[in-house]
């Protein structure tokens, strides 16, 4: 792999007494689909900002492309392209005027920036719309224009910040490929999103974010190997659980059992087969069961796994 | 960095022009209230053109009634109309049209006017009746009245002077001979009527003058009253537009775009501010332009001078701008503070009602608005004549505003 253009170091942000980022440590490496994965609140797009040179940090160290940011962040800011979670458009402009104007900002011009907006045009599929207000646009079509303008100066890395929220199942699908075509590109993407089947489908790797710091950073896969064959969650009266955890520890395909909030929390190795079992068990004691929860292995169940909330709580 | 700032002004002023509602407050509100006020209240500043319609029914057997209503009629302040829809006017006529709405004055000479004026023994009366609507303002009937009492006055002395003479001159010298006593009379006569009283002219004339140092060569018309004070309302109107879009920026993350851009801070800012002071600067130019074009106003002696009160009050109305976005956090807080503040302003300034019928302390209240002091410099060049040198104390003052307003402004600015 290569040499790390993100690095990421004991970064520290604070509103007031509330810690938004508290330690948190990462590298992206060049050409990487790097994942944020978090729910709101969890302090991605603070991070994101941070990275963005929006933000100033109070503690930690953040290098991108060699430059620390503390000091060289004006060389930083045109090797980002930012593409923020609002729509960050002028709705009355039309869809040229807003690249070309995004695009002067950046220093392009005359031909070249002309290029440069067709190429972003055609790459977000909204060449033939170019002239029409963004306000006639609908939401997909807004957040694809969004990235694009993200695009105009060609920058090596592309900060997307929840790229997809309020967006149609079609744009979604759209701007994945077009996240994908950046990524064969030779593109290096931070991506924040709380959509944990966005960051299985694009990242090469994710942390997953909450309460301001990383609880586990890796690949998707070996993030999803953390919970083994799945977890399942099981509720009976509280009279039985001492008598009953000794038995279901015995069980083949069970890894590990814990209680949770009333609950026993069991890892398996194989979920289903570990439920039949579980059932059997119940039914031989005599235990009535409350409730059962199958989590199957994913992001979202090792987001639970990992801090006992949803992602989207 | 000019080519940035040139691209946030450029984007700025294509989404203003984009923007038909923000074009009218900006450019046609000012220039309607111009057109209309100045008509309005045209008659206050020109008299010939807002001349006051009074009907006569002269009724007079004699020449003196139709001699007071000549002297009358050629007042520019006053139309007389003895006739309407061509017949003789008539009590009961004058009476209809008043009643009707038609006109609001009329006066009614008896029949014995000139008999009575000419009798100097005899202890004879007359009476001129003043017909007048009820609700004409006692501001306009009053001057008539006082003018017309004048007028009969001083008919009534030239009058009888000569039976006066006669009158005289029968009691303290009875035994000066026919011949004698035409010869003093024809003097009396002419020494009051072509010389020492002046005839039909007045002895003491009214006449208008400005204060020395003024260049007024033509009394200002209604537009040059009136321009001015609605170019500075229309003016400040900008603060309305330009806090709006900064809080739009904020609102849509723009301005979060931006400052990922590689540019300064101050860059940003200077580019958005940039073109809201061109649009006032083309704002001023419209309206000076086409009240110049279109009403026949002067613009003075000193176009430098207009040149440097322009520019100044521009960057005034401007900082106001930057000022209020710079306080205000939410639309609800600008659409509030602006109007209050625009509205309060204007008025204390000068724009709707000038600064000379009001009291003391509120002309000097006044004074802490940049609105009095943008007037101020604009009557100096376009009613009073004045030149460059006369309006830099008050350019400067504009831009002491200027400077305060961007300082406070830019310091509480923030971009989310």
């Amino acid at each position: 792999m290569s040499s790390p253009i993100i690095e990421v170091s004991e970064l520290v942000k604070k509103y007031g007494d509330r810690l938004a980022v508290n330690g948190v440590s990462f590298q992206v490496q060049e050409g990487e689909i790097f994942g944020l994965l978090g729910p709101n609140g969890a302090g991605k797009t603070t991070t994101l900002s941070i990275l963005s040179t929006l933000l100033q940090p109070d503690a930690g160290k953040v290098q991108i492309n060699g430059y620390d940011l503390a000091q060289d962040a004006e060389r930083i800011k045109p090797l980002i392209g930012l593409v923020p979670q609002e729509l960050a458009l002028y709705p009355t402009l039309s869809a040229w005027d807003n690249l070309a104007f995004f695009g002067r900002i950046y220093g392009l011009r005359g031909r070249r920036l002309r290029e440069q907006i067709d190429f972003v045009l055609e790459l977000v599929g909204l060449r033939d719309r170019a002239g029409d207000a963004v306000e006639t646009f609908s939401g997909g079509m807004k957040r694809r224009l969004n990235l694009a303008a993200g695009l105009i100066h060609q920058p090596r890395l592309l900060f997307l910040d929840e790229p997809t929220v309020g967006v149609d199942p079609q744009s979604r699908n759209f701007i994945f490929e077009h996240i994908e075509r950046l990524k064969a590109a030779g593109m290096t993407i931070l991506y924040t999103t709380h959509y944990m089947e966005e960051a299985e489908r694009l990242c090469d790797r994710v942390a997953i974010m909450d309460e301001g710091r990383i609880l586990a950073l890796d690949t998707p896969q070996k993030l999803i190997g953390l919970l083994g064959g799945g977890v399942i969650h099981l509720a009976i009266p509280s009279d039985f659980i001492s008598m009953l955890l000794p038995a279901i520890r015995a069980l083949p395909h069970v890894q590990a059992v814990s209680p949770l909030d009333g609950r026993i929390k069991i890892e398996t190795t194989e979920a289903r087969s570990a439920l039949l079992e579980l059932i059997q068990l119940c039914h031989t004691r005599d235990v009535p069961i409350l409730s059962l929860e199958i989590l199957e292995p994913s992001l979202e169940s090792v987001f639970l796994h990992l801090t006992g909330k949803h992602l989207r709580d | 960095m000019l080519q940035q700032i040139l691209a946030l002004t450029w984007k700025d002023l294509k989404i203003f022009f984009k923007d038909p509602g923000a074009v009218v407050l900006i450019f046609l509100q000012p220039f309607m209230f111009i057109v209309v006020m100045s008509y309005a209240l045209g008659g206050l500043f020109e008299p010939e053109k807002g001349a006051i319609h009074i009907l006569a029914v002269n009724q007079d057997r004699g020449s003196q009634a139709a001699a007071i209503l000549q002297q009358l009629d050629a007042l520019d302040a006053f139309v007389v109309e003895t006739r309407w829809e061509g017949q003789p006017l008539t009590r009961e006529m004058a009476e209809r049209l008043i009643v009707e709405g038609k006109r609001n004055l009329a006066l009614i000479f008896p029949p014995d006017f000139s008999e009575v004026l000419g009798q100097i023994a005899e202890r004879h009366s007359t009476r001129i009746v003043f017909l007048a609507d009820p609700t004409a303002s006692a501001q306009v009937v009053e001057p008539i009245q006082g003018t017309l009492q004048g007028l009969i006055e001083r008919r009534v002395f030239i009058a009888r002077m000569p039976k006066g003479i006669d009158f005289l001159l029968d009691t303290l010298a009875p035994q000066m001979s026919r011949e004698q006593r035409e010869a003093f009379k024809a003097q009396a006569e002419q020494a009051s009527s072509g010389g020492l009283v002046g005839g039909d002219s007045p002895v003491v004339i009214v006449e208008r003058e400005a204060p020395t140092g003024m260049r007024v060569e033509k009394y200002p018309n209604t537009f040059q009253q009136n321009v001015p004070g609605y170019t500075i309302y229309g003016l400040f109107w900008i603060v309305s537009l330009l806090t709006s879009s900064v809080l739009r920026e904020r609102r849509e993350g723009t301005f979060r775009r931006l400052l990922a851009a590689p540019m300064r801070r101050a860059t940003i800012l200077a580019g958005k501010f940039l073109p809201y002071y061109l649009i006032n600067l083309v704002q001023l130019l419209i309206m000076l332009g086409a009240s110049s074009l279109l009403f026949k106003m002067s613009l003075g002696y000193s176009p430098l001078g207009l040149v440097v009160v322009s520019l100044a009050a521009a960057a005034a109305s401007t900082g106001l701008g930057v000022l209020i976005a710079g306080l205000a956090r939410t639309d609800s807080q600008v659409g509030g503070l602006t109007v209050l503040l625009l509205l309060t302003m204007s008025a204390l300034g000068g724009c709707f009602v000038p600064r000379f019928i009001m009291p003391d302390w509120l002309k000097t209240l006044g004074l802490i608005t940049p609105h009095a002091w943008a007037l101020d410099a604009y009557q100096d060049l376009l009613v009073r004549g004045y030149g460059l040198r006369e309006v830099l104390p008050k350019a400067g003052a504009l831009l002491i505003f200027a400077a305060a307003f961007f300082g406070i402004g830019i310091s509480r600015f923030r971009f989310d």
